[in-house]
């Protein structure tokens, strides 16, 4: 692999993770506060507030899940590598 | 001061008042518990049937790269749900020590020439088919 492949390859990796993080981590930090207080005003609805709130972290984790396989794929197994 | 400020609030304010032996709570606990195994029976069920169906059509290693990918799914989304079980009581973020589990995915499926990356990959996103038909059944 040449220097130019791994340089863009690495500063892709980056972005990749750094730019993938930043929507869920806004999304799941304004969930988890709706739902701490949700769960404090109706401690009755607590089991079906955690597993919405599990459901939902599910999903939008996932979307730092494909940022991070992409990175990862990027530096362990590039498909530019010549 | 703060704990006296928490305390006067929690004796003034009847919906703040959370009695852990309320049996109430015992419920939720168990409505939790119960949602997670609901999860966990859908996306076994659905390894069980992409590992039968890819060994059929692609062979024992995409079979084994699947299983692989479906277990560690299964594993994230099992420290994701112990993540989410204890915000509020005893933490207050949900950690992030599950991401580990599609580092090391692709970390050992990269390294070892048994597996495949691609069907590890699709096999760890099988929890996700799993969770859609949890929600869509959800009342």
């Amino acid at each position: 692999m040449d220097s130019i492949t791994t340089a863009a390859s690495v500063v892709a990796a980056g972005l990749a993770v750094g730019l993938g993080a930043i929507g869920p981590g806004i999304g799941q930090g304004s969930a988890a506060q709706g739902a701490v207080e949700g769960i404090a005003r109706q401690p009755e609805a607590e089991g079906k507030i955690r597993g919405t709130l599990l459901l939902s972290f599910a999903f939008m984790e996932s979307l730092t899940i494909y940022g991070l396989v992409v990175a990862l794929v990027l530096l362990f197994a590039n498909p530019f590598a010549g | 001061m703060a704990s006296e400020t928490v305390e006067n609030c929690s004796s003034h304010n009847p919906l703040l008042d959370i009695d852990s032996s309320d049996p109430s709570s015992t419920v939720n606990s168990d409505e939790y518990l119960e949602l997670q195994f609901r999860v966990f029976r859908l996306a076994f069920l659905l390894t069980f049937f992409s590992v039968g169906i890819a060994g059929f059509f692609w062979g024992l290693k995409a079979s084994a790269s699947l299983l692989v990918g479906a277990l560690s799914g299964i594993f994230y989304f099992r420290l994701l749900a112990r993540g989410v079980g204890r915000l509020g009581t005893s933490s207050k973020i949900v950690g992030k020590v599950q991401l580990l589990v599609p580092v090391l995915l692709v970390l050992v499926s990269s390294r070892f020439p048994q597996l495949d990356l691609i069907p590890a990959l699709l096999g760890f996103l099988l929890y996700k088919p799993a969770l859609i038909i949890q929600f869509l059944s959800m009342p």
